[in-house]
């Protein structure tokens, strides 16, 4: 049990050696590197926090303002070495550099900065704390290294400084790698090296915290929006009759909601009739028709059309959809159409959702399993048959998603109306699509355009995040409402 | 102590006796050999559902046991047992005693990475790794830590798989340009590459044709001098034609619930098993009745 | 059935002659008119690709042609024949760079954690939930987002309507499009290369590090240089934190500037087409072509940088 490296020499000369008890050598940097290395990371934070009190005393006195606050300055620290032991993880270069700097001195430093800065902040005997600090901090060194000596020479890794074990320190000056296999002889035998052991529960703990952060910009979003949504129904200012007022004019304190609607579902509608059909139309050349050569032409258009950004959609909506198309063919019917019309902002939202439609209808339909399409042609069905009659019905619940998700950005989709709609800052109730208007989103725009203008100005600035939380609702329950169909249509299969 | 080179382990294990202790009885020649598992009472369960019921078998050393049976009837999972690899499967659950020379491997001081590394495992499929066929070779010493010579390991390993004269102009080229038979021998090289003390193969020649499987074999009867191995293989006559040792599973209905359960029948030499089985189930099984 | 039924009784067999056995393409209208309607719509989806781009190049022709390097080097101005986009490349290269710290670790961590570590938990359910509803808000909502937490809950530090508070937002705003695709490529990674590598004794994240992120690298990449693309087209947000549609520069230090007025490429565009379009749609046009190159440009490199990453996995 106590076989160390020490005892090999004599051993291996003995006349029946087993095979299956092999030396075991620590392959670690010698203890003193690492001990030194040790006291020049401590060194280093001690450095920098001594520094940040000193300059600080003199530059703005002992009771004087110091910019950023001592939190701030505690999270940076925090931050490098987290970055730090991250860098460690990851890369050649940083592993060589953890390999030898034990875990150490950053989250007491840390702490121990904000004290100090604390102290002398208030020009308690700043200088006292600063020394007690440090020799708090060369003391607790000069401790972990003996302790790291005693573990180190310890016949199998291990001491009464066990007492030690689960922190960080003895996790890394304590022995991890084993050149071979070590003897066994008990159930410990089979633990596996400390240094791994706490990079795999390192390396777990910051891909939970990365998984968080998606909840906690969720509650960020929610919290914020919605207290400030509440701050606007709260205000003093604020009835519920103005909801229904005449017009949108958050100015003069007039929310009507009605013509926000109006100008939405316009302009929803439209781009769910420009995109539904060519949309689907596509999805499904590109999952029943297209030969591969031709998917390599068509993929691509789909995914540069889906590439585009709004803005550019908002101008060319301007530039030509409404003087070129509308203007023209508007006069065949006897309709005047302006520049801005909703009509126009509608159909530039439509081309925007082409390739969100076409690409998620044709997931769908490809995602309806070969045997079907065979059973189909087996029977002798053509192939407009095959895509209508099997394919199709096999992939609706995809479709309809498809679609929903389509609503859901047309609703949440800014730009293109913001430019091309022709609402700014006030419009009233329009309900003729060849008229410009307005919609939520581009009363928001409008809104945050001159957020400067709006902060100070009574509840409009609050309308702002009313209109967001509306928004915010109305495309969560369209988000829910086609991610439940999809899941049910991923079980069928 | 050890006389063992760690770099060239073959050498001097070759000239071991079969059987080498790990404990502190000393070896007696001619006698059984030493026991490397002891399986008492082993049941795996998948949730609710017990999928292996009451297995209890010993495993030899420098021996090839075999498992076959039917499909469905446990084989695997209880070799998946003998490293650890259940504890991949977040709802699988293992009771009952697996001894690795005399100690409990699912006592809780055991980290299931440490028992894989000792207890190297060959899958059904050959799967190389994406990467050069020295990165494959030379990941397990490399994540094990293990110093030396990598270069050396690498040749070491794969002319131990029978690979070397094949592959030795071309370590740099990616392992997934090799035939099907070739990879399968390059992971048992990756395997053998962070010398473990058992090597477990899980159908290893399921996925390959019959050249290439008499390939592995032959590897196998050579590997017997120096390694443990343990193999599931539904291929009878493959069993027959390596193993020292077979262990019949089959899969029987639960009168409950109608479930059907793994379950250990007979377990012997080889040569028994296939001339005078005691058990009716595996005389029909081995004659062909069914499975 | 009326598809399937009008040249196929069914109910008497068919007399076996080579006629009932040709090729009946003129009796299959219906199939050839669904035939046509596809076409005509995949024609349509050409034509609208085809006609954004005519247009915008077009129309951008005079400024681009008359005054190319003043357009792109000069600041934004009041005078339509000094205006430039300056400001705004540089706005958007920043936002771009913030974007690339900030989401790329986040989200590429946030897909390992949920493909590799998480188990079935209410937890890890929750938090799937989350990512795919958020990539579903409208990006405004982004915008008020950096505006009530960037610009004026962390004003001491983002300066409030600054670069950086654009760049934080967007990074937020592109988060759960990493993860989402980042998730998928991860997912694809077939389970036997993992057994392989814990059959070695390797632990889950030297599984990870070692095996699934390398093989995964190539989607991951893709869609997070993709997400970049979209960031840089993003102006809805910019809009509601305010990204100045005008401003001007004085002697300032650089994390002055980090911390002072700004604005992007999509702003700009959005700024020159709000302005009356008989002076400025040309502006509006060619800054439209050089967020289109960027974004285009950007695609690009996510394609090549695919090609080149599955060659050297050598698949």
């Amino acid at each position: 049990m106590s076989d160390t490296s020490t005892a090999q020499a004599p051993e291996a000369a003995s006349p029946e050696p087993p095979a299956k008890l092999r030396s075991w050598t620590p392959t670690t940097p010698a203890l003193r590197s690492r001990a030194l290395a040790t006291a020049v990371e401590g060194i280093l934070y001690l450095v920098i926090v001594m520094a940040v009190a000193v300059v600080e005393y003199f530059v703005a006195g002992p009771i004087g303002d110091f910019g950023l606050s001592n939190w701030w300055i505690g999270f940076v620290i925090m931050a490098i070495w987290q970055g730090w032991h991250w860098a460690g993880a990851q890369t050649p270069i940083g592993s060589y550099i953890d390999h030898y700097f034990a875990d150490s001195a950053g989250a007491p430093a840390c702490f121990w900065c904000i004290a100090t800065r604390q102290l002398t902040r208030f020009g308690f005997l700043y200088a006292l704390p600063i020394l007690a600090f440090s020799t708090n901090i060369v003391m607790m060194f000069v401790l972990f290294a003996v302790a790291g000596l005693i573990i180190h020479f310890t016949p199998d890794g291990r001491a009464p400084w066990d007492l030690f074990a689960g922190t960080h320190l003895t996790e890394s000056l304590a022995i991890e790698r084993s050149v071979a296999l070590a003897e066994i002889t008990k159930p410990a035998d089979f633990r596996l090296g400390r240094q791994r052991v706490a990079e795999n529960n390192r390396a777990r703990r910051i891909m939970l915290l990365a998984g968080l952060s998606s909840v906690f910009i969720s509650v960020l979003i929610v919290w914020n929006i919605f207290s400030e949504a509440w701050e606007f129904v709260a205000a003093d200012e604020f009835e519920w009759s103005l909801l229904t007022d005449i017009g949108w004019f958050p100015r003069r304190n007039k929310f009507d909601l009605a013509t926000l609607f109006v100008g939405t579902l316009w302009i929803t509608g439209i781009a769910i009739l420009v995109a539904g059909p060519i949309g689907l139309g596509v999805a499904i050349y590109l999952s029943e028709y297209a030969r591969p050569k031709v998917r390599t032409i068509v993929k691509p258009m789909i995914e540069t059309l889906a590439s585009i950004p709004s803005v550019v959609l908002g101008f060319f909506a301007i530039a030509f959809i409404s003087p070129d198309i509308l203007k023209r063919f508007g006069g065949l019917f006897g309709i005047d159409f302006g520049i801005f019309s909703l009509l126009s902002a509608g159909i530039g939202v439509g081309i925007l959702s082409v390739p969100i439609v076409a690409s998620i209808a044709e997931d769908a339909m490809r995602a309806v399993p070969r045997e079907l399409r065979e059973a189909s042609y087996g029977l002798g069905a053509r192939k407009a048959t095959t895509a209508l009659r099997v394919v199709f019905p096999a992939a609706l619940s995809g479709i309809s998603a498809a679609l929903i998700v389509a609503i859901s950005r047309a609703i949440g989709e800014t730009m293109v109306v913001f430019i091309a709609a022709g609402g700014s800052g006030g419009a009233i109730f329009e309900s003729n699509p060849s008229e410009p208007g307005q919609t939520i989103t581009a009363a928001m725009a409008s809104l945050g355009a001159g957020t400067d203008s709006v902060a100070g100005s009574g509840i409009a600035f609050q309308s702002l995040y009313f209109l967001g939380a509306l928004l915010f609702i109305m495309t969560l329950i369209l988000n829910v409402f086609s991610d439940a169909i999809v899941r049910r249509f991923r079980q069928v299969y | 102590m050890s006389s063992l080179e760690v770099n060239n382990p073959k050498v001097s294990m070759s000239d071991q006796l079969p059987s080498s202790p790990v404990s502190e009885t000393p070896p007696t020649a001619g006698d059984k050999p030493e026991t490397v598992f002891t399986v008492r009472d082993l049941n795996v369960y998948y949730g609710d559902f017990r999928a292996v019921v009451d297995v209890g078998l010993e495993v030899y050393e420098r021996e090839i046991t075999a498992f076959i049976g039917p499909s469905g009837c446990g084989k695997s999972t209880v070799l998946r047992c003998f490293n650890r690899m259940n504890d991949l499967i977040d709802i699988a659950r293992v009771e009952g005693q697996l001894l690795f020379h005399d100690i409990d491997l699912y006592h809780p001081d055991v980290d299931p990475v440490a028992v894989r590394r000792r207890i190297g495992m060959v899958f059904h499929k050959p799967n190389p790794f994406p990467k050069s066929i020295f990165d494959n070779v030379a990941f397990g010493p490399k994540i094990a830590g293990m110093g030396g010579d990598l270069d050396e390991i690498v040749e070491t390993s794969l002319k131990g798989a029978g690979l070397w004269d094949e592959v030795k102009d071309r370590l740099d080229k990616s392992a997934l340009g090799l035939s099907g038979g070739q990879q399968q021998r390059l992971c048992i090289a990756r395997a053998i590459a962070v010398q473990p003390d058992v090597l477990l193969m899980d159908e290893p020649c399921s996925a390959l044709d019959p050249i290439a499987t008499g390939t592995i074999e032959e590897l196998m009867r050579e590997m017997k001098s120096q390694y443990t191995i343990v193999i599931v293989t539904h291929n009878m006559q493959q069993a027959a034609r390596v193993s020292d040792r077979t262990a019949f599973f089959t899969a029987e209905a639960d009168e409950a619930t109608g479930q059907r359960r793994g379950k250990l029948v007979e377990y012997d030499d080889t040569g028994l098993i296939f001339s005078n089985p005691n058990d009716e189930r595996t005389e029909a099984y081995i004659t062909g009745r069914f499975g | 059935m009326t598809a399937l039924s009008p040249d196929r009784p069914g109910k008497t067999r068919l007399p076996l002659t080579l006629e009932s056995l040709k090729r009946q393409r003129s009796k299959d209208g219906f199939g050839q008119v669904f035939q046509g309607l596809l076409l005509f719509s995949v024609a349509i989806a050409f034509a609208m690709v085809a006609t954004v781009l005519i247009t915008v190049l077009i129309d951008s022709s005079e400024v681009l042609r008359g005054q190319f390097w003043d357009f792109l080097t000069n600041k934004s101005s009041s005078d339509p024949a000094k205006a430039g986009v300056a400001q705004g490349i540089r706005g958007s290269l920043i936002i771009a760079g913030i974007v690339t710290l900030v989401a790329f670790p986040v989200g590429i961590g946030a897909a390992i954690y949920l493909e590799e570590y998480a188990a079935d938990t209410p937890l890890t359910r929750l938090i799937e939930v989350t990512v795919r509803n958020l990539a579903g808000v409208p990006s405004i909502v982004y915008g008020l987002l950096g505006l009530a937490v960037f610009v004026q809950g962390l004003g001491g530090i983002t300066g409030g309507s600054s670069v950086i508070s654009a760049g934080l937002t967007l990074a937020i705003l592109v988060l759960p499009i990493i993860i989402i695709t980042a998730s998928e490529s991860i997912r694809a990674i077939p389970s036997s290369l993992r057994e392989g590598a814990y059959g070695l004794g390797a632990t889950q994240w030297e599984v990870i590090r070692t095996q699934v992120l390398p093989a995964a690298m190539p989607g991951i990449l893709t869609g997070a240089v993709l997400s970049i693309a979209r960031a840089l087209g993003e102006a809805a947000p910019l809009l509601v934190i305010g990204a100045a549609a005008f401003y001007s520069t004085g002697f300032q230090g650089q994390l002055d500037q980090m911390q002072g007025a700004f604005t992007a490429l999509p702003m700009n565009v959005a700024t020159f087409a709000k302005l009356p379009a008989d002076v400025w749609a040309g502006h509006a046009a060619a800054a439209s072509v050089v967020v289109l190159v960027l974004v285009f440009s950007i695609n690009l490199v996510a394609i090549i940088a695919r090609a080149r990453l599955t060659k050297k996995l050598g698949r």
